[in-house]
């Protein structure tokens, strides 16, 4: 039934090993927190379901933000899903003509 | 199939996150290996028979719903269907699917298809694996779900658009992002490049048509654990037909026909002598024992158990707007109260391997345990 004697893991253990540590900051639930993600765009307050005590800090997480032109990569800015859509465009360009979080509203887990 | 009671390992959290297995408790393990099921060949034998069987008759099924136009049906909505059937008549790739199986008195019975977005996974194909090097080497395992998965991803390799593969799925679910992981950890191994891009960080670009990723790549290919029910009901579903990279979507669209419950009726219309299938119907009709379930639910939600017209076990849930089946009642084995069902995996068109989820009621929710096996 098992044919091979031997599984390799390339990526799964270290990735997901690193993922399981996270860390509750030490904001307390009820702390008012506003950001932007570049300095075109207003600040905004954040929500987040069970406020920010409760989240994983990681999905505040800045992600870079850029494009390859003439096969170098250019970082035109951060986004975060975390904020508002007015604090993360601004009046950057180059990020308004991209819009994002169109997928992955309808639930927490597709767990089946 | 026998229940056996062990002791687990002493230190079994650490052994198993060692594996990248994050997910293994909530407030009461999830893993449980205080109790394995053993086989004798002969049963393994018989489920991997009935999980090619039903393969097949899936397939066919997928073709006569298309051909005679019963996507009313299923209440897919009519701006699916071109997509559908594009993704059929191409032959866009598919990886894998779960079948759910009652195992009892020697009859092996389908309760329902997983065959879109199929969790446990990573269990099945690595963590009760190496539970068993560690519980008995010498003992075979019906597990060849990870060498299954990179042939496969070697195979599908040919049939990519050109360029990197993605893989998303939700934030925030450590099960969902093993999942995903897992699966492109073997398509590395199978020589693909890919990328991981969580589902709600994917952009469209309106001017040039096009899914991108966070580094604004265009997506190509992209394995999604994630329903296509929702993908559609989502503002850039109405995107996905514009897409000027006509990006290959893993698992493809006509999925959408066979992990609707609807597809059971069908079956069931299509091969009523068939030894794996249970009756199934779109009315309760004559039925006396009965289970009523969604056409879309996850995880045992809005399932209702009914015996002589009296209700054995019901859930609760969010799901059920789109329409139930109702299938003959074929209870779950006993054994001391606990009832195990069997998920019956298909990659590549091949049987490859079960994992066994174990509850302690009828209905096999979202607190049912995953237990190891072996071959005797």
């Amino acid at each position: 039934m098992k044919k091979s004697k031997y599984i390799q893991l390339v990526l799964i253990t270290a990735a997901l090993a690193s993922c399981n540590q996270a860390k509750k900051p030490d904001w307390d639930d009820n702390a008012k927190m506003h950001i932007r993600s570049d300095s075109t765009a207003p600040y905004t307050n954040v929500y987040h379901h069970g406020g920010i005590g409760t989240a994983l800090l990681w999905y505040y997480a800045f992600r870079p933000y850029g494009n390859y032109n003439n096969g170098y990569y250019q970082r035109a800015g951060y986004y975060s899903s975390a904020i508002h859509p007015s604090s993360n465009i601004g009046s950057n360009g180059f990020k308004a003509a991209v819009s994002r979080g169109g997928f992955g509203r309808s639930g927490f887990s597709v767990s089946s | 199939m026998q229940r056996n009671q062990i002791i687990a390992r002493n230190n079994w959290q650490n052994e198993v996150e060692k594996l990248g297995f994050g997910f293994h408790s909530t407030n009461v393990p999830y893993w449980d290996e205080s109790v394995y099921y053993s086989f004798e060949m002969p049963e393994i034998l018989a489920i991997e028979k009935a999980t090619n069987e039903l393969w097949n008759l899936c397939l066919g099924a997928v073709q006569h719903v298309m051909d005679n136009n019963l996507y009313s049906q299923f209440k897919i909505p009519e701006c699916a269907i071109p997509m559908i059937e594009k993704s059929w008549t191409e032959d866009h790739p598919a990886i894998y699917g779960r079948f759910d199986l009652c195992y009892k008195d020697g009859q092996i019975k389908l309760l329902e298809f997983n065959a879109d977005t199929p969790t446990s996974l990573y269990e099945a194909g690595i963590v009760q694996w190496f539970w068993l090097q560690d519980f008995d080497k010498n003992k075979d395992q019906f597990n060849s779900v990870h060498e299954k998965l990179i042939n496969y991803w070697k195979y599908l390799k040919n049939y990519l658009n050109p360029g990197t593969l993605h893989f998303t799925c939700l934030k925030e679910t450590l099960e969902d992002l093993t999942n995903t992981e897992y699966l492109r950890d073997c398509a590395i191994q199978a020589g693909i490049e890919t990328k991981l891009v969580f589902i709600d960080d994917i952009g469209w670009d309106n001017d040039g048509k096009q899914f991108l990723d966070l580094e604004d790549e265009p997506i190509k290919n992209i394995f999604k654990l994630y329903p296509w029910e929702w993908l559609l009901a989502e503002s850039f579903g109405q995107n996905i037909p514009h897409d000027s990279n006509r990006a290959l979507w893993i698992e493809p669209a006509w999925k959408m026909i066979l992990s609707n419950k609807a597809i059971l009726p069908i079956l069931w219309e299509l091969y009523p002598d068939c030894p794996y299938l249970l009756p199934a119907y779109f009315e309760q009709g004559t039925l006396t024992n009965y289970v009523k379930k969604p056409f879309l639910s996850r995880e045992g939600a809005n399932i209702d158990l009914v015996m002589k017209h009296i209700s054995l076990a019901k859930s609760d849930g969010q799901y059920g707007n789109e329409g139930f089946i109702f299938q003959e009642l074929f209870t779950l084995p006993n054994y001391a109260d606990h009832y195990p069902v069997i998920g019956s995996w298909v990659i590549g068109q091949e049987a490859a391997g079960i994992g066994i989820r174990e509850a302690d009621s009828l209905i096999t929710d979202n607190k049912s345990r995953f237990v190891p096996h072996l071959i005797q």
